[in-house]
């Protein structure tokens, strides 16, 4: 699902006499408020039935060119922009960030996953099973060095980072490789490559270079290229270049925005400025000035397979994209972690041309806090605020209720409540009365068809449009692996597409949808998105039935998993 | 202070169709060559990792094709080279005298800052064709025009039995690598909040 960006843009001028210039000048029961109401989604750990086989993906050998399908042409949206204030603060806690784990190593034991050993020469090219549709983005490695799939700590075993490097365009692990990414210069010189080593791939990025400036050459622009089942993905952003080649099937508009948050997530390290280097020198090779970073583009592109809409309120003044790709920078810098840090960052949305200065601290292992300001020299004046703020919490025991709120983590499809009288009472993660003791799963579940939530729910994700923020369930059984979610998530990318498919008559409105994965059923008002999913089986009466429940539930506890108020983020 | 950071040389290979570009190309990177004669279609794209004064290079070699129809391609692939390999035949005089079409062309195309003092290099190439007996320009004349033209380094090449080619490419490297520009610092505005804000462009930097 595309990250919706139309619903958050801040109007001109209205926002721009902001008061509050300060942290330390504004209450911070206001802040704790807001911790308080952070709806805490933290990926629940599974493990993998090594059952889920598919057929394998084509790879296509032959040229790009030759077989161009479809060159798609249109004119692109100009970006949005949003308010900061001098000082400001924003308290993340995996709020907009969904750390699930893209795995190489699903089944390591398994023996049905024969996989492909790409740079160890052992190679099993006709391997049937590992590289399935809709499932992994990644072949299979089998590796005994790896951490076993996410038995209890799902976070442990995505290893952050480039891999791969040894490949380049002649590997044939590269080209089986199911979602490329790459930045390059106008002139065709590499910038970034998911996989393989930039330099060696240097060849294939002066093709790339080649096919987008012949298109432009002609007046034209080219924006996506079908070849077989692989979508070639092109964004043009002045002297940057970047392109995905993907076979996961995923809509072309999902592809597109994920390139636009790549880019934004460029920007958010180095500014628009880059642009005055290339036009000083079209030579200029950007990388150098990206060293280092690696990790947090993979890391980004790692969080594709779950993250859908960002939460962020209408009129935030901060954009969701933003707050991703901020999260996304620090989360991923492991030496955030390690000591208090004063950094450069652009946020793109508000201004791509220009650096405002973060300063990060960890406050614990999973809880850390931002605070952004214009002066370059304020570290020492932000660290004396961060050890006020971190004292009120302490004091507070808001830190310890985060710690509590995320072990409890979030809904529950098992949590449904079976009556829709509103929930009263205090905060709680388990947000019903009704739960069903995790040990025993399979008891007390004979009404309910298959296993998940009443009637088959497996999952569902709501939508407040008003609010422009989402929450989703956890994951439940049986969708438990990482591969099943991934593939979930993709359905429901699919579904989300085809609600939003523009110029094809009157926006729909409700969609139910069967097929052998999945009962999917997704619900559009002007005033929230659901989508669910069920059981195969489920009955359709009952689903709709189920789905009216999720929506009740949903409203009863709006106050403690959704910000409310004006605008959480501005100030 | 010299960075130890690997480098990328983008390379474009201009000349006539069938001076022996790609053959050249093949015989550099590959170690390779072939009699038959397969024309380029509009450019091919190699790379080779290059070793020179304890720093490591990465030479992206864009051979291009000699048709004229595919001049059109130009501005788009001459953009941000570091160096331009002018390829001619010594044994077909249009294909010298179309050195200097080459070279203007290419000029206009690239633009680059500094025209006078783009690294160019010119390869004479097939010198072993008929024992020498075939060839129509002379080292003398072709060196006269290197000369003339900021003097530009000269090789006589034979890409088939793989003559003097690594010796041109060390110097294609050498020459891309002279003209690489003093690195500036990286220093982007800061955001001036008083200022409004948003995406105005102050000039220089406000701390």
């Amino acid at each position: 699902m595309s990250s919706d960006s139309s619903s958050s843009i801040s109007n001109d001028g209205s926002t721009d006499q902001n008061p509050n210039p300060s942290p330390t000048a504004k209450p911070l029961d206001f802040l704790q408020e807001r911790l308080a109401s952070i709806a805490l989604t933290e990926p629940n750990g599974g493990a993998e039935s090594p059952s889920d086989q598919e057929p394998q993906a084509g790879v296509s050998n032959g040229s790009f060119i030759e077989e161009i399908q479809e060159v798609v042409q249109n004119n692109q949206a100009a970006g949005s922009e949003a308010v900061v204030e001098e000082v400001s603060e924003s308290f993340t806690h995996g709020v907009v960030w969904r750390d699930n784990s893209e795995h190489e190593v699903d089944a390591p034991s398994s023996p049905s996953s024969s996989g492909y050993a790409g740079e160890r020469g052992s190679s099993s090219a006709t391997s049937e099973s590992g590289i399935g549709e809709g499932g992994e983005d990644e072949i299979r490695e089998v590796r005994n060095d790896d951490s076993v799939d996410g038995v209890s700590d799902l976070q442990q075993s995505w290893v952050p980072g480039k891999r791969h490097v040894d490949e380049d365009d002649a590997s044939i692990s590269w080209r089986k490789r199911k979602k490329h990414f790459f930045i390059l210069s106008n002139s065709g010189k590499p910038i970034y490559s998911r996989y393989g080593d930039e330099h060696k791939l240097a060849g294939f990025s002066a093709t790339l270079q080649a096919i987008i400036s012949f298109v432009e050459n002609g007046g034209d622009r080219v924006q996506l290229v079908r070849a077989g089942k692989h979508q070639v993905v092109f964004l043009v952003k002045g002297p940057i270049y970047l392109v995905c080649i993907s076979c996961t099937e995923e809509p072309y508009e999902s592809l597109r925005s994920q390139l636009e948050l790549i880019y934004g997530q460029m920007l958010l390290i180095l500014t628009k400025s880059v642009n005055r280097c290339f036009e000083k020198n079209p030579k200029f090779d950007m990388t150098p000035l990206l060293g280092g970073t690696d990790v947090v583009f993979s890391s980004l592109i790692h969080s594709f397979n779950w993250s859908l809409v960002l939460s962020g309120a209408q009129k935030a003044s901060l954009h969701p994209d933003d707050m991703l790709l901020l999260s996304n920078f620090v989360m991923s810098s492991e030496s955030f972690r390690t000591s208090e840090s004063f950094s450069p960052i652009c946020l793109p949305r508000y201004n791509p041309m220009a650096f405002l200065y973060a300063y990060v601290h960890y406050l614990d292992v999973d809880t850390y806090l931002m605070l952004l300001t214009t002066k370059s020299d304020a570290f020492y004046h932000l660290k004396d605020c961060r050890l006020r703020i971190e004292t009120v919490l302490l004091k507070s025991n808001v830190l310890s209720e985060v710690q509590r709120s995320l072990l409890d983590g979030g809904m529950r499809v098992e949590d449904l409540p079976v009556d829709t009288s509103p929930r009263s009472g205090i905060l709680s993660a388990h947000l019903g009365q009704h739960k069903v003791p995790t040990e025993s799963p399979e008891t007390s579940r004979e009404e309910y068809i298959g296993v998940g939530g009443p009637f088959g729910l497996w999952h569902f994700i709501y939508r407040s449009i008003y609010l422009d923020q989402y929450v989703s369930s956890e994951f439940s059984p049986p969708i438990n692996s990482s591969r099943q979610q991934k593939r979930l998530y993709r359905a429901y990318q699919k579904l989300y597409a085809s609600m939003h498919d523009r110029g094809v008559g009157p926006p729909h409105k409700t969609q139910f949808r069967r097929d052998e994965n999945y009962v999917l059923l997704c619900w559009v008002t002007p005033e929230f998105e659901l989508y669910a999913a069920f059981d195969p089986l489920a009955d359709k009466a009952l689903a709709i039935r189920t789905c009216n429940r999720v929506c009740q539930w949903v409203k009863d506890v709006e106050n403690e998993i959704f910000l409310l108020g004006a605008s959480p983020f501005s100030w | 202070m010299a960075s130890r950071r690997r480098m990328l040389l983008k390379v474009i290979i201009l000349g006539d169709s069938g001076v022996g570009k790609t053959s050249l190309m093949n015989q550099y990177v590959n170690r390779k060559f072939s009699n038959q004669y397969k024309a380029t279609i509009g450019a091919d794209f190699l790379t080779k990792e290059v070793q020179f004064e304890d720093r490591l290079f990465t030479l992206q070699i864009w051979d291009t094709a000699g048709q004229e129809r595919f001049q059109s391609l130009g501005v788009a692939f001459y953009r941000g080279a570091d160096c331009c390999v002018l390829v001619y035949d010594v044994n077909v005089m249009k294909s010298f005298d179309n050195l200097n079409n080459w070279r203007e062309e290419f000029l206009i195309q690239a633009s680059p800052s500094d025209p006078e003092n783009f690294p160019f290099v010119v390869l004479g190439n097939k010198i072993d064709v008929d024992g020498g007996n075939s060839r129509v320009v002379s080292e003398k004349k072709a060196k006269a025009w290197c000369a003339s033209k900021g003097n530009i380094p000269y090789f006589e090449t034979s890409a088939k039995e793989g003559f003097n080619v690594e010796a041109a490419f060390q110097c294609i490297a050498k020459n891309a690598l002279k003209n690489e520009p003093e690195e500036e610092i990286y220093l982007p505005d800061t955001i001036d909040v008083a200022g409004g804000g948003r995406q105005q462009r102050s000039s220089g930097c406000e701390c």
